[in-house]
């Protein structure tokens, strides 16, 4: 984060900044407080959609922001430290699905937590659209979320995913079309007219 | 060529509201990437729109106290490193030590502990087998296992 905080303030303000000791003012609890109230509902929406389960966007969450605080983020603009929070829970997620792909025990967990009393309508709905975006690739979920919720350029998509920005064009061209297709096969695809 | 249509913003508002202009339907006409977009915005912004309201976050007073906790063990990991680091050398030195020691004079020491009765050692010593040189390393040895050992168990403790 010291490397971020560098990108965005000129020097003499940075050296300005720096304490005694030479590390950057941590971050008080106060203004961490604010930030976290603007964006974690954010944040966790983008972890819920990626991972398809509230515990685990919790977890995420969390540690996304256990790495923010230890980043210690306190010259940074709002934006920046938006954008940071953005990449490193694209990262947590990515790190989350390595993991449970090598945890068998993953899908059991999952298949047990779908079962239970009938929900409602409108978690029918929610459920039917998780399943859904489920069905893509994280990355192709975080391409399109990225894209579309939070309307990030394909610079910043790039930066999240570790991804050159000249990819991100065909990386969510394949993307959409992939969910257009799904979307499709499912009879939930608007006519889109020429 | 790598940055998005400049289209594409005014397509994506269209799209999600169903609002039309003839310059973006002849636009539509000749970008893919555009197609693309637009076949998937209404279904993105209504996935957008679903209800996360009766989630609630964790607190942001217990993630700080958290975060600095962590941050106190990760503190202690790092000051406690070179410590460890010592300790990993003193272990594998015992070690070393032990079995240089054993391989060294491992004949006798097998013929020592075949015939381990008071009468047999005796024997053993009295011919001169094992010197005092042996059983002065042999003490040294054991006294730094026994401290290692009880340094790892206060350790944990």
């Amino acid at each position: 984060m010291t490397m971020l905080a560098a990108m965005t303030l000129p020097a003499h303000l940075l050296a300005e900044a720096r304490s005694r000791s030479g590390k950057p003012d941590p971050m008080e609890e106060g203004r961490f407080e604010m930030f976290y109230r603007r964006n974690a509902g954010g944040l966790w929406s983008y972890l819920f959609r990626m991972t398809g389960d509230p515990a685990t966007a919790d977890d995420l969450l969390q540690k996304a922001f256990f790495q923010f605080i230890r980043a210690n983020p306190a010259l940074a603009s709002e934006e920046h430290m938006r954008r940071w929070m953005f990449r490193t829970a694209t990262n947590l997620a990515l790190d989350h699905f390595r993991e449970a792909k090598r945890d068998r025990g993953y899908a059991e967990k999952n298949r047990r937590s779908e079962a239970g009393p009938a929900p409602e309508p409108r978690e029918v709905l929610r459920h039917d659209m998780m399943k859904t975006f489920a069905e893509l690739k994280p990355r192709e979920r975080a391409l399109l979320w990225l894209a579309h919720v939070e309307e990030a350029d394909h610079q910043d998509i790039g930066e999240a995913l570790g991804v050159k920005s000249k990819s991100v064009k065909v990386l969510l061209f394949r993307a959409r079309k992939r969910l257009g297709e799904l979307l499709t096969k499912k009879g939930l695809a608007p006519e889109v007219s020429r | 060529m790598s940055e998005a249509c400049r289209y594409e913003a005014e397509v994506l508002h269209a799209a999600e509201e169903d609002r039309w202009t003839d310059a973006l339907r002849t636009h539509l006409g000749g970008c893919d990437d555009c197609i693309a977009a637009a076949s998937v915005a209404p279904w993105m912004s209504r996935f957008e729109r679903i209800s996360d309201r009766e989630h609630m976050l964790p607190d942001p007073a217990i993630i700080w106290l958290k975060a600095k906790l962590l941050q106190g063990t990760v503190d202690t990991d790092r000051a406690t490193r070179p410590l460890d680091l010592v300790q990993m050398l003193a272990y594998l030195v015992v070690a070393a030590g032990w079995a240089a020691l054993l391989t060294w004079r491992w004949s006798t020491v097998e013929l020592w502990v075949r015939s381990l009765t008071p009468s047999g050692v005796q024997d053993v010593i009295g011919a001169g087998a094992l010197s005092m040189s042996f059983f002065a390393l042999v003490f040294v040895l054991a006294s730094m296992t026994v401290m290692l050992g009880l340094h790892a168990i206060l350790a944990e403790e």
